[in-house]
């Protein structure tokens, strides 16, 4: 008996499509307020630590570093003083990724898996650069996906590698969802850093929660919603047969009805308020990116 | 009901296959799904009315074919037509021992009721006449369309006296064949229903006259009245015991082609005369239903149809 391969690749991908280096290498993950890393770098962190601009100057107490010392301050006072700094740390990035069957689905250029995978390439690319670390969980397979987070060439190749595996198959099995991926990687990230969340958000927002512990425990996040446009609105093609690519469920639609076009339009269009709600009380940026558009585009804008 | 043509039934296996193809092109109809993962969506928002409204058609559809197959087979059903001049006569007894009060309120009260009833029972066009005796038959109303009449006369029956049944039954034959002697002559049909409680004491003898009756194609219908310890008071005894003969009146019944009847109480009576007031003067025939069917039919495949492109946009 062959056992069902936890990843496949889904019929029509057609990949990320470009991704220019010029373009990549204009973004940068400027957003970052803060970073916790184990490691010296160039995103400021909390707290005083190594670093090179200036925190606090204060009187010297036993067991501080006498290097630190400053000079001038201790003459003018007469008392010992030390210089104290802004820590200045390398950046952990997390990637959340959906890889649930209901991303293998696109209508427009790419499928919406395609828009996901470029996402969490770009971001791995970002995360690398000055010594930063780059982690990954994916969800919407039976156990999460989670690739730990490494510097370097290491991490964009396991990146790469998990990715090119491809999405969940088809059917209704039981799947961890988004809020266990946040839940993980609140467990993970020790450090305050930056988490980049790529899904299409379907399942309605039983996510928030976790997203705002998250965001409570100094995370960064930045989630980017993958839409398709028939997503939103139904064409007008007669009867057709839609089955849930993770439920199996099947159901018949009229779509020459006009009210139910437009039932549907509004009841998507509520979703996807109440998901555009629940990101801004959780405090994460909210970026849309698209099957049918520039996906790069918005993603940039919104790490801007 | 019984079916003209009983092997286009087979027709009726059109049900059973029409639901296995159903339930198959349902399944081929599910291979060709399309993947779309706002179904959740399209299902919340498709007014499907109650579950219940999928089954209709179907089941609606089941019906017309079931009714047009048994259409095919041409069904037909017996009716009972009434018999154009037709007649009958109540041959009641009026004796005296008629008066006896074993069935309530007394023989001859009951006997009359269920007469009235069986009156008003036959078709309209079934003539009825009536011979009441005792000693002798006293009281003779040829066979009429006149029911009012008829009334009258029933009620106007004393008890009184013996009891001639012989003789009342050759009154009886007279008044529905005149022309006796001539067996074969094209005659309306007649029936003869007889009413007694007791032995013949007087007159000649109805065995004879229930032959005479068969020969004439003229059934003879009797019932016995009254329990055998019915009596009357009076004798040396203080009472005089007057238990019905049903033995005599089966064998007339019988000679005759008739049928025979035994009641003992009112009721029963009625019963009786029911069932008489509804196969006398009707024959059964039967009548092709198919007219119905396939018009039933075809309703209810408009009906299917019409349901089906209301609710989903599609037969």
């Amino acid at each position: 008996m062959s056992q069902t391969p936890v990843l496949v690749s889904p019929p029509g991908r057609r990949g990320p499509g470009p991704m220019p280096g010029a373009a990549i290498h204009a973004l940068d993950l400027g957003l970052v307020r803060r970073a916790g890393g184990r490691l010296p770098g160039e995103h400021r962190g909390l707290g005083v630590g190594v670093g090179t601009e200036l925190a606090q100057i204060r009187t010297y107490q036993v067991g501080d570093d006498v290097r630190q010392i400053d000079p001038s301050a201790s003459a003018r006072t007469g008392q010992p003083h030390v210089r104290q700094h802004v820590p200045e740390r390398a950046l952990t990035t997390w990637i959340v990724i959906d890889l649930s069957p209901s991303m293998a689905f696109g209508t427009a250029i790419r499928l919406k898996s395609d828009v996901a995978e470029g996402v969490a390439k770009v971001v791995a690319r970002l995360g690398v650069r000055r010594g930063g670390r780059v982690g990954l969980v994916a969800c919407g397979t039976p156990d999460l996906q989670v690739l730990p987070p490494v510097g370097g060439r290491r991490a964009l190749g396991a990146v790469d590698r998990l990715l090119a595996r491809g999405v969940a198959p088809d059917g209704d099995s039981e799947r961890c969802g988004l809020r266990a991926a946040l839940t993980r990687v609140r467990a993970l990230a020790r450090q305050p850093g930056l988490v980049v969340v790529a899904s299409d958000l379907r399942d309605d927002v039983p996510w928030s929660r976790s997203l705002r512990n998250l965001v409570a425990a100094g995370q960064q996040v930045v989630t980017a919603e993958v839409l398709d446009p028939r997503e939103l609105e139904l064409p007008d093609a007669g009867v057709l047969v839609l089955v849930d690519p993770e439920t199996g469920r099947h159901v018949e639609a009229d779509t020459t009805s006009a009210s139910l076009r437009t039932a549907f339009a509004a009841r998507e269009a509520q979703r996807r308020e109440r998901v555009s709600a629940a990101l801004k009380r959780a405090g994460s940026r909210h970026a849309v990116v698209r099957t049918d558009g520039d996906w790069l585009l918005e993603l940039g804008r919104a790490m801007a | 009901m019984s079916f003209a043509a009983p092997a286009f039934l087979l027709g009726l296996l059109f049900v059973p296959l029409g639901l296995a193809a159903a339930r198959l092109a349902r399944g081929r109809r599910r291979r060709y799904a399309l993947r779309f993962p706002a179904t959740a969506t399209v299902a919340a928002v498709l007014d499907r009315g109650p579950q219940w409204r999928r089954f209709i058609p179907p089941a609606l559809l089941a019906l017309a074919v079931t009714a047009l197959a048994l259409a095919l087979a041409r069904p037909e059903r017996t009716v009972a037509v009434p018999i154009e001049e037709a007649s009958v006569v109540l041959v009641s007894d009026a004796s005296g021992s008629m008066a006896a009060t074993d069935v309530a309120p007394s023989r001859l009260d009951a006997a009359r009721e269920a007469a009235l009833t069986f009156i008003s029972k036959v078709p309209k066009q079934l003539r009825v006449g009536l011979v009441g005796f005792s000693s002798a038959p006293h009281t003779v109303l040829r066979p009429t369309l006149d029911r009012e009449t008829l009334a009258v006369t029933l009620s106007g029956l004393q008890a009184s006296g013996g009891t001639a049944t012989g003789d009342a039954l050759a009154v009886a034959l007279d008044t529905l064949a005149p022309d006796a002697s001539n067996a074969t002559a094209k005659r309306p049909p007649a029936a003869i229903i007889l009413l007694s409680d007791g032995k013949t004491t007087e007159g000649s003898d109805p065995i004879e006259a229930a032959r005479e009756a068969g020969r004439l194609h003229i059934p003879v219908y009797t019932v016995a009245l009254g329990t055998p310890d019915g009596v009357l008071p009076g004798g040396p005894a203080g009472f005089v015991p007057v238990p019905p003969d049903p033995e005599t009146l089966r064998e007339m019944s019988r000679v005759s082609r008739g049928q025979a009847f035994e009641v003992d109480d009112g009721d029963e009576l009625h019963g009786v005369y029911d069932t008489l007031g509804r196969s006398v003067g009707t024959r059964p025939e039967q009548r092709e239903l198919t007219a119905g069917f396939a018009g039933g039919g075809l309703v209810l495949l408009l009906a299917a149809v019409g349901m089906s492109v209301w609710w989903r946009g599609r037969v």
